[in-house]
């Protein structure tokens, strides 16, 4: 039988990393435990995330790829529409370095964008994920993807004893 | 001593109605703002399109002044643009506890100001209906736009300043729309659900979201500088007495923080009053700002010195000319650049009491802006007013096309701030709840002090 997610709702962060805690020693794996809150809470604090964040350094690589079409797009202009002065060569390097680098800025902003919201799951409105709005009102959700059978009862003790609001089960993506 | 975070202390839902009330109530009063708004601005584009139709010929421009005032508008609002994002991502990155209230009025402050300024340059063109030609794409006609023009660095680093400080005001708010996503019903919540992202408030979206918070902050920073040097270099690459000095581009950008400083200020103080967040927008915020202030204003006259010095020792006659006109034909506003941006603001600030005084900080502000304004005109047109040859000395002065086009931007910044504070929260909610959940009041000695738990990205645990 498929797995599903297991959701408690607790008051606070001390009861929900009580759960967090528990429901790592069930065992279950730190990539199917995760918590949700209406602000940032500290990795460890209830939930682990496994996963190390990898989109930063693509960002550096985007930023060279943009340098190089800022510096592709300023020789480009110069060899394709010469302008002939004087005393000048074509190519002038100080626009050269300001477009470079202007390029490459917006290409590393953009790729922080278009990563970052990749490498968290957003914009994947098709798919089904659990969700909890009353961690607007302070509350706090560990989710849990469990086995159904032994381990799903175990699951739903180690939040109770840790003093769940409310305990529900839903099917969908942590 | 209270071992609870002062979030759980908080009522959430109030904290919501307080913080949201921008965009949950629209009053009367902010459709009679928005309707007067308007007008001003439909005013500024009919007169806009009566300037094109009829030629510049109906503006103040003469030879030798062809940059008047829609070119010190186009400096004056880059500067203003300047400071928001730029506040905004250094008080992120030195994990400033009193940043969150100051963080999204500044950020939107430096996105619509933007959008103002960088209409100037395409109103200023003259047959405005060519301003494609700065974009490079090809053409039977082998037209191509000339990267060696410094306009030309302009169009590309303000057109990056503005996709950069948009996507800092968007990502800034992913989580607000989140929470709006799920307050609200309706078209709104169509609206949130896509703006959102599907942003839930996992553990993995928070890190994730906070590391690209902070590789935005980083990134910004370098592409607001380079804006304002690159606006400077429009004048320092010319060969025109007072525009080419080496100076130019710190000191626009030292100009551009003081005046977007003022701004954020202003700003503030009319978000305050218009949306009651008299309990978030503390004077300590102000009090912060106005030192802040303080040091740009003194910063401000250290350069202004040291520019001036130079000239005045070595006396190049055609430099000396555009100074010394300061004492004559543009003594009113010089006297006016001076008394605003140092001689009275500096000693005000100085004070805490006028700090953290909203009316008397927000009047100080008020002089930096009308005191910067000054010193754009003084740039702009007093250089060219007395550009080398003497028989061509001709003063300018801005026509009622142009005074209108500049009341219109006012306008236009005025009813874009209207329309944003009726479709997003005008402050960064999440940020303010992340710092009542980092503070817990603790026991020290015999008092009760505020202890902030600071987390650093890669810790496991906070550290009070």
């Amino acid at each position: 039988m498929s797995s599903f997610v297991l959701i408690g709702l607790f008051d606070g962060v001390e009861p929900a990393a009580k759960a967090g805690h528990a429901l790592r020693a069930l065992p279950l794996a730190a990539e199917n435990i995760t918590s949700i809150s209406g602000v940032p809470l500290p990795d460890g604090s209830v939930t682990w995330d496994p996963r190390p964040i990898r989109f930063s350094r693509y960002v550096v690589v985007f930023w060279f790829v943009g340098a190089l079409a800022g510096l592709a797009l300023a020789l480009a202009t110069y060899l394709l529409y010469p302008l002939i002065t004087a005393g000048k060569a074509i190519i002038s390097v100080p626009p050269t370095l300001i477009i470079t680098y202007e390029v490459a800025m917006l290409f590393a902003l953009l790729a922080t964008l278009i990563l970052g919201a990749r490498e968290m799951g957003l914009l994947r409105f098709r798919a089904r994920k659990v969700h909890e709005p009353r961690i607007h009102d302070g509350k706090i959700a560990v989710c849990a993807v469990v086995e159904p059978g032994e381990q799903e009862i175990r699951a739903r003790r180690a939040m109770k004893t840790a003093g769940a609001l409310e305990i529900r089960v839903e099917e969908g993506e942590l | 001593m209270s071992g609870e975070n002062l979030l759980a202390r908080t009522d959430e839902a109030q904290l919501y109605r307080d913080l949201s009330r921008s965009n949950l109530v629209t009053t009367w009063k902010w459709f009679a703002g928005a309707g007067i708004l308007s007008l001003v601005l439909l005013w500024g584009i009919g007169v806009f399109v009566y300037m094109m139709m009829t030629g510049m010929g109906v503006t103040g421009l003469n030879r030798p002044v062809f940059w008047g005032i829609l070119i010190v508008n186009f400096v004056f609002w880059i500067g203003l643009s300047h400071s928001g994002t730029l506040i905004s991502a250094i008080l992120r990155l030195t994990h400033a506890t009193w940043r969150a209230p100051i963080l999204r009025a500044a950020e939107a402050m430096t996105a619509f100001s933007l959008m103002v300024g960088g209409l100037f340059p395409l109103i200023h063109l003259g047959r405005n209906w060519r301003f494609y030609y700065t974009i490079p794409y090809p053409n039977e006609r082998g037209l191509w736009p000339n990267m060696r023009s410094p306009l030309m660095w302009d169009a590309v680093a303000i057109n990056t300043y503005l996709i950069g400080s948009l996507t800092f005001l968007y990502v800034g708010m992913i989580p607000d729309l989140a929470l709006l996503r799920d307050k609200s019903e309706g078209w709104r919540r169509k609206l949130y659900s896509i703006l959102s992202l599907g942003f839930r408030g996992t553990h993995a979206e928070w890190r994730r979201y906070h590391r690209a918070s902070t590789l935005f902050a980083i990134l910004i920073i370098p592409v607001a500088v380079s804006v304002h040097s690159i606006v400077s270099w429009d004048f320092a690459m010319a060969k025109v007495p007072g525009w080419h000095s080496t100076i130019f581009a710190p000191y626009f950008v030292v100009g551009a923080i003081f005046s977007g400083i003022a701004g954020v200020v202003l700003v503030m103080a009319v978000l305050r009053r218009v949306f009651r967040l008299e309990r978030v927008l503390t004077p300590l915020h102000f009090d912060n700002l106005g030192k802040l202030l303080c040091m740009m204003s003194l910063i401000w006259g250290y350069f202004y010195f040291t520019e001036f010095l130079t000239v005045w020792y070595n006396r190049n006659p055609e430099e000396w000319e555009v100074f010394s006109s300061y004492g004559k034909s543009f003594l009113p506003v010089f006297l006016l650049m001076i008394m605003c941006n140092f001689v009275i603001p500096f000693p005000m600030l100085c004070m805490k009491k006028v700090r953290r005084s909203i009316p008397a900080i927000s009047f100080a502000s008020f002089l930096v802006v009308v005191g910067m304004y000054c010193e754009r005109i003084l740039i702009v047109t007093a250089s060219l007013a007395r550009r080398n040859d003497p028989f061509i000395w001709h003063n300018y002065f801005p026509t009622w096309v142009e005074l209108s086009i500049t009341a219109a931007s006012f306008a236009m910044f005025g009813l874009l701030y209207m329309i944003f504070s009726k479709l997003f929260p005008i402050m960064a909610i999440s940020d303010i709840k992340e710092r009542l959940f980092h503070t817990t009041e603790r026991a020290f000695g015999g008092a009760s002090v505020e202890a902030i738990a600071l987390v650093e990205e890669g810790e496991e645990e906070g550290s009070e």
